[in-house]
This record gives structure tokens, sequence and C-alpha cells, in this order.
């Protein structure tokens, strides 16, 4: 079996950049051997698969060839009894949702537009959702993962159960590699069952002080909510309650979640079903608005602070908004782009003031915004992922081990890596 | 990153070569002595015997000297003074590792991080606590429970064991079904390298940007750097626990309970099985009056109150379904707790029915469980064992215990070749070598057998970017380890080559 390399077209292109040649594995030795062949020409490649969240990162510093994933997309073993999945990385978390249902689970992982992220894309830009708030990100979700590396050799870590502490943790370390280490040929996850019950709330009115102040009385509660996010309320927010479970626990949820709410001087409304799932509709469409989207990160104590440090940005940009995960400590805001000069400088202003946010009791907690989508105006003013990491040598000689001649998305990653 | 200061391989030989060849054990423990002060540095052979090996005791060894530094910059003092002299190092929390991870090389230097205790920042605001490495587990929640919170992860030895060994060996514990394992809780860590850098990773802000290298740290068994700081991400404790003892004819019910309550959609924070011979020893030593039966389930349901006590009777009515002989609910949490303790000794306890005992730890697909417990009962009646199964039955993971009476002659080999056996029924069955206790010398080998080589060579990719000169815990995890970064020239032999425990070719 071989995968022919055929020339790319305009629908190859990533971030304005054509590639030379396009490659559709439909296999992992397909893709192997495709690697192996790109490594002889010491062409430069990136991977995409749903190419959800191709614009996080700069443009790759080099593009000879693009390898799809979109072939490879079997379900390669679903072990329901286990509560695992073992995938290709190709297929969107739509269709392994689906082939998941009948089986009343679910891959607890829920970033925007499942019908076009894939399950490597989800790995290799550490996607997730609101349900984050009690799963995790995928790197709390992957247990195995199957790669290609660059000279084409195929390695797999981790394994399929999901307790096993045997070798290094090659599936997280890959979580977020946004495919510079190699390519995520194929992906195991651990599943959780789907709920019997979902019931979300809303407190609406609030500023951004009582969004920290509801969130924490929520948490010190015990409530233990699946998703908790704050959605623009006209000039204010509206905090989003999500329970999941059996049906005594979300209605329980959902009445103390009211109680609570009252004594802390708010109203909360259980929404219907179908007002439940326009409002996380609209969560997913605000976070994924507009051609400027950027995600900041901050200790969840400084929710206030950082929604202050947040406001030039969002002036700077038309329409859209700022949602945030209290609980997370993170925050998704998206516009469109008027003055790049403008909106470059409130990104700077929004890292500086971010940077230095402090939780009480200690100074310098770092928070963090990243440009995960902008056009190339403003890209050409700031860099997507702003100052460098820390660790950023010995990132630099992980690539190194990994990809000796740079040749995996080149310069994708943070600090030109 | 401080690059400033850190020493290449080439200026780590030449500094070797101009002192003519390497210097004596009395040397380095000088060179020691002026990092972290005379009372740190240990030679005498006396003091040298407890360092000898970790909680698996056989295979002792003795390092060259042992050294106790009491921060970060001492740890980096002690790192360029080894590196300097071509010394392995070997990192070592509180020595209750199960695979041998902190048993010494010969001619290494052990590093107990034992002095740096200090919990350096609670942070209940953002529920994060910021510890040094010798921190003992059960004190970050001691210091955070009268506040309502705790740290998850709860390793049965939690009370003795310390975090930077948590994070060495990604340990995990009865309640990583529902919590995850330290890796999970691991939020920013502070790294001293083996150039002598020292590194932070991690947030403790979520997604920092760059590589997750705190996934490569956790559970790389100490072979990537020496943490000296850790911040770790706290729980609120749950609303409610519920918890039951529930008693079957066999392992074989036992295994369908497990199996029934996960079908069922119920995810509980614990769910652990002794067998009759397990249930026998913890018996024997806690006075409980459990009966005699062939298996025992206990299962822990926590989080709001609603919610967990619809699971709760739902796991109940199901294990009643598949064959429970008697479930017992605790009366109060003084009734509860003892339930534990039975559990949590049943491993020592079996210590009162066999003059020895092996722990091993492997991972089976949960659907597995009965399956593999009958073919373990098979293999150990072949071999004339005894084996006693107590384990985490929620997530597959095993720990039998091979007893055996080393005053037989060819008992204990017997004993040894049996645990193995066990690993490649594990592996067979699609699971791991590994749960909880680490790889570490114990299990090298067996790497080789649940991965391949190409797997077991990225893997050493990785371990090189961290420590090139592979000084850090050498001869552990991986059954034939790489040196690093090899350039053609003149012959020299690595100090993992002079430790014995790498061979170039």
């Amino acid at each position: 079996m071989t995968a022919a390399l055929r020339e790319a077209g305009p629908p190859d292109a990533v971030l304005g950049l054509s590639p030379r040649v396009a490659v559709e594995p439909a296999t992992v030795p397909e893709a192997a051997e495709a690697l192996r062949a790109l490594a002889a020409d010491r062409l430069a490649v990136v991977f995409v698969g749903g190419g959800t969240d191709l614009e996080l990162g700069p443009a790759p510093a080099r593009l000879d060839a693009v390898v799809h994933t979109r072939r490879l997309a079997r379900i390669r073993e679903h072990a329901p009894a286990d509560q695992i999945v073992a995938v290709e990385a190709g297929i969107t978390l739509a269709e392994l949702q689906r082939a998941l249902a009948p089986h009343g689970q679910r891959l607890a992982l829920d970033p925007p537009h499942p019908e076009r992220t894939t399950a490597g894309g989800a790995v290799a830009a550490n996607a997730f959702g609101p349900r984050r708030t009690r799963y995790g990100s995928v790197r709390d979700l992957v247990i195995g993962v199957t790669m290609v590396r660059a000279d084409g050799v195929v390695a797999r870590g981790g394994g399929k159960v999901v307790k096993n502490v045997a070798g290094f943790d090659l599936p997280r370390l890959l979580c977020g590699s946004l495919g510079s280490l190699g390519l995520v040929a194929e992906v195991v996850f651990r599943l959780h069952p789907l709920p019997e019950e979902s019931g979300t709330a809303r407190i609406p009115g609030l500023a951004a002080f009582d969004v920290r102040r509801l969130a924490r009385a929520v948490l010190d509660a015990r409530l233990e909510p699946v998703a908790l996010a704050a959605l623009p309320d006209a000039e204010r927010f509206a905090l989003a309650v999500r329970f999941e479970g059996f049906r005594p626990g979300v209605a329980e949820g959902l009445e103390r979640l009211h109680a609570l709410a009252a004594r802390e001087g708010a109203r909360s409304e259980r929404l219907g079903a179908g007002d439940e799932a326009a409002l996380w509709a609209r969560h997913d469409a605000l976070r994924g608005g507009g051609d400027v989207r950027a995600r900041a990160t901050f200790p969840p104590a400084a929710v206030a602070a950082a929604i202050e440090a947040l406001r030039p940005l969002e002036g700077a940009l038309g329409g859209g908004g700022t949602v945030i995960h209290p609980a997370l400590g993170i925050a998704f805001l998206a516009g469109r782009l008027g003055s790049a000069t403008e909106a470059a400088r409130a990104v700077e202003a929004a890292r500086a003031a971010l940077a230095t946010i402090d939780g009480p009791g200690r100074a310098g907690l770092r928070g963090t915004l990243v440009l995960t989508a902008a056009p190339p105006a403003l890209r050409a003013l700031a860099d997507p992922w702003g100052e460098p990491p820390a660790a950023l040598e010995l990132m630099r000689r992980l690539k190194r081990e990994l990809d000796p001649d740079g040749r995996l998305a080149p310069g994708r990653l943070a600090g030109g890596i | 990153m401080a690059a400033a200061g850190a020493l290449s391989v080439k200026e780590a030989a030449s500094a070797a070569e101009r002192a003519g060849g390497p210097p004596s054990r009395d040397e380095v423990a000088r060179r020691l002595a002026a990092v972290v002060g005379e009372a740190h540095v240990l030679t005498d052979p006396a003091a040298l015997l407890v360092y000898e090996a970790d909680g698996l005791t056989h295979g002792r060894t003795a390092p060259d000297l042992v050294v106790l530094p009491g921060s970060t910059e001492e740890v980096v003092g002690v790192v360029r003074v080894a590196r300097e002299a071509g010394v392995p190092l070997v990192p070592r929390g509180a020595g209750t590792g199960l695979s041998g991870g902190a048993r010494p090389v010969p001619g290494c230097a052990v590093v107990s991080l034992a002095r740096m205790r200090r919990i350096l920042e609670l942070d209940l605001e953002n529920g994060w606590a910021r510890v040094e490495p010798g921190v003992i587990n059960l004190d970050v929640t001691r210091a955070v429970a009268g506040a309502g919170w705790y740290y998850a992860p709860d390793p049965s030895s939690q009370g003795v064991c310390s975090i930077g060994g948590n994070v060495a060996e990604n340990s995990g514990g009865a309640h990583c079904l529902k919590y995850g394992f330290t890796t999970n809780h691991v939020l920013a860590a502070k790294v001293v390298l083996s150039d002598g850098g020292v590194v932070d990773l991690g947030g403790p802000a979520a997604d920092a940007p760059g590589y997750d290298l705190l996934a490569a740290l956790v559970g790389a068994e100490g072979l990537v750097g020496i943490v000296t700081e850790v911040t770790l991400r706290l729980l609120r404790k749950p609303e409610v626990t519920r918890t039951f003892f529930a008693t079957f004819p066999s392992t074989d019910e036992a295994g369908a309970a497990v199996s029934a309550i996960i079908a069922a959609g119920i995810l509980p924070a614990a769910i652990e099985m002794m067998d009759r011979l397990a249930i026998e020893a913890a018996k024997a030593a806690t006075g409980l009056d459990w009966p005699d039966v062939g298996a025992a389930l206990l299962m822990d349901a926590d989080g709001p109150r609603a919610e967990v006590e619809h699971v709760s009777e739902r796991a109940i009515a199901l294990a009643r379904e598949v064959g429970a002989l008697e479930i017992r609910v605790p009366r109060d949490e003084a009734e509860r707790q003892l339930m534990w303790k039975g559990r949590k000794s049943a491993f020592a306890a079996v210590g009162r029915i066999s003059p020895s005992y092996l722990v091993e730890d492997g991972v089976i697909p949960r659907s597995e469980i009965a399956r593999v417990l009958r073919e373990i009962g098979r293999l150990a009646a072949g071999a004339g064992l005894r084996v006693a199964n107590v384990f985490h039955a929620g997530d597959g993971n095993l720990h039998p215990l091979v007893l055996y009476d080393a005053r037989n002659p060819g008992e204990e080999e017997r004993a040894a070749t049996l645990g193995g056996e066990i690993l490649r029924i594990c592996i067979r069955a699609g699971g791991s070598i590994t749960g909880e206790h680490g790889v570490g010398a114990e299990k090298a080998a067996y790497m080789a057998e649940q991965f391949g080589p190409d797997d077991l060579e990225t893997m050493q990719r990785v371990r090189c970017a961290f420590d090139g000169a592979g000084i850090m815990n050498p001869g552990k995890v991986f059954p034939t380890p790489r040196l690093c970064g090899e350039k053609p020239g003149p012959y020299r032999p690595h100090p993992a080559e002079r430790a014995g425990v790498a061979e170039r070719w």
C-alpha cells in the first residue's frame, strides 16, 4: 500500500503558504512510508486534520508538503466494558461520538466544531470545551498514542488501559505540540458514560466581580457542575452552570443552585432543553466568532482583573465578545479586526497586565494571552504566542531530538520552535 | 532557563582530564560538603546502609555517598559537582517506592530530598499548594483539611511517601479511578537538570505556551532531573462519601459486580477487590469481623448528596443481582475508616500468613479481571505457591502478592518467575506492567516486552533532551540505555558505563 504524493492545490494551503505536494495516507504504514519519503527529500511538513485549529501559532517558517489525515479515520477498537476507544487520527469527534452513543458512552471532550475537529487534531492542538471544568482537557483523556516520527519511525506510548505508568508519557507530551514532534496517527482515549440527564441554569446580570463570586460559591458548595461559563449579557455577564449525571443529582444541583444564587442576591433560571442547547451553541459561536480570536489564562481568583486586562482588546475588535471559564482561569475573546495597529497594542497591553496579575498572597502569578486566530496584518505586528516560554532552551532540545532537521511544522510553536 | 554556568559534556570531560581522571570518592565528598555542609554528606558505611534499597528490598546496592541538599541552589551545586566528576545521581524521596526506582547504582551519589520539606505556599483562592519535594503526601492534605480541601492522589503509603517521589512515579492510589493520577494534579514544577540549569515548567495558570514538559517530567522516575518545587492542584473535599463492603462466593462474581456497576454509568471514587487470602490476612492483622468468603469489594462513591445516594443504592442493587452474599454499609465514619484500614493493611497483613511475599503491580482491561485471576490461580497452583490478590478493581490494577518461604530451597526463584509470568499475562491481555509502582530497576527488562524497540528509542530521545549526560538515575526504566548525542571521537567511558548500567555496544 502506498499513498502517492500528489501536487498540492489551493485547499492545501496553511496560513497563506502553499505546499508543493500533499499526501493522504489511509493507514499508519502508509503514513510512515510517506514520512520516510518526505524525510529523504528533506521536505518541511505540516499535518492537517479538520483544520479547525490551523490558525493557532505562526505560519510555518517553511512548507513543502502537507499530510492530511482525513483518510486515516477508522475506529480501531472500542471496548465498551473497559471504557476505552482506539481511533485513527482523522476521525472527527462528531463521528466518534455517534459511534459511542449507542453504547451509552462518550468522549468527554467538547471543543467547538466537532463535525470538523479530528481526534489527532484535538491532541495536537490541546483542544477543549466547557466540560473541561469536570473532565479536564484532552491531556486528561488521552491514554495512548501511536506517532509517526519525522524519520518515518512509528512509535507508541501509553497503552489501552487508563492506569499505566510504564515508560515516558508520550501521549500527554504530544498534547499541544501542533505536529511539531511527529504525526499523531492513532489515539486511545478513556471514555465516560453518557449522562442520564443534563440541566443548565443561567444566572444573568453579573458584573465581572460577581462572576468570580458566584462561581466560587458554586464550587465551595461542592455542587460539582460539569461546566461553568460566563457569557456576555448586555453590558454584563450571565453565568451558565451545567449539571450532568443521574436525574436525582441533576435535579438537586439545579435546586441548590437556585437557593445559592438567591442567597448571593442573584437569580438563576433553569433552561429548557432547547434553550440549553442554544446557550452552549452561543458559547461556541462566541468563542469561534470573528477573524481575531484569543485565549487568556490566569489564576482563577483573578477573573475580574483578567476581564479588565482584556477590555482594551475587546474594544479594539468589532462585534464578538468574551466568554469566561471561571473555574479554569481561562477566557476566550473573539471579534473582527479593525485597525491592526490598535489591536496589536491592545494585545501587548493585555499580555503585560495578565503577566503581572496577582493572586492573593503571592505576586507574579503569570497569566498569558495567545492569539488562536488572526489575519496576517495582526500577525505581522503581534507574535501569536507572546513571550517565549521559560523552558524554551529545553523545548528546543526536545524538538531537536525528535525532529533533528526541523522539518515538522517549523516555527509553529511558541518561541519559534 | 538558567543556561549560564551550565557545563557541556565536552567541558565536563576536559575538566576530568585536567584533573588526571575521575576524582576520588573522598574528593567528591569534600566538594559536595562545600555545597551542602559537611553534616549533609554521608559516607560512613553504617549511615549508607539505609540507602542501599527503597521499598523493594532485594538487589541492595551501596551508594558511594549520600548528599542531602536543602535548597534549589544546593541541588544545582550538587548536580554540578556530580557532572564534573562523572558521578551518577540517584534522587530519593522517602524511599517507599516498590520498583527499585531509588536503588543506587555502583559509584553513585544518592540525592536525598528529605531536608526539603517545606510547604512554601497554600493558596486556597486558586486551589494551589506550592511545596518542596520532601513534603509528605498526607501532610499536604493535613495542611488544608481544616478549610475543607485535600490533595487527591492517595497512594497507600501516603502517610510516609513524599511529593517528589509521587512526581517521579506518577503515583496513583485507590481513588485515582475518579480523580486521576499525580500527572493530573501537578500544575507547575521547578526542576534542576543534569547540566545544572534550573527550569520552570507549566503554569500554574492553565495551558502555558510551548511543549507540555510537565507530562514528560511526571512519571519519568527521576531520569530527567531533580524536582525542587511542585505546585499541586487541591480539591474541595466532596460533600458526601458513601461506602459499602460486599462479599461474594468468588472473584468471578465480584468481577461481574465491578463490570455491572461500571456498565450502569457509575463512576465510583474507588472500588477495591480482595480475594480469600487477602481477606484472611486483613482479618488477622486488624481483627475485623469479615466473613470467610471467596472475594470482597469495598466501594466509595463521592460527590453531591443526591447523586451519591442514588449511585450508591444502584451499585448495591447491582452487586446483589450478580450474587453478593452480604452487603455491609458502615454506620458511621469510624466504621468506614475501619473498613478502609482493613483494605489498606492487607498488603502488610500478608506478612502474617507468609514469611515472605512479592508485591506485583500490573494492569489489565477491567473486563478481564475474573479470567486473569483464574489464570493467575492456575499458574500459582502449578508453581506450588499461593497468591493473594488485593487490588484496584475499577481500573484493573492488579496487586498480586506472591507468597513464599525463602527458607525452602528454590521457592524464592519460583516466586520471582511466577511474578514475571503474571506481568506477561498483563501484557498479553493488552494491559501494562505497572499501574502505579513504576518500572524502576525491577521491571526495566519487561519494558522490552510491553514496548517495541522504536517505542523505547523514542522515549529515550525525550530523556536525552533533558539529560544528555545520562547521569540522572541511570539503569532505571529502560532495558538498554542509549547514550545521547554520541559524536565520533576518542573513546571515553561514560558515567553510566562506569556504573555498569549501560554499554556502548
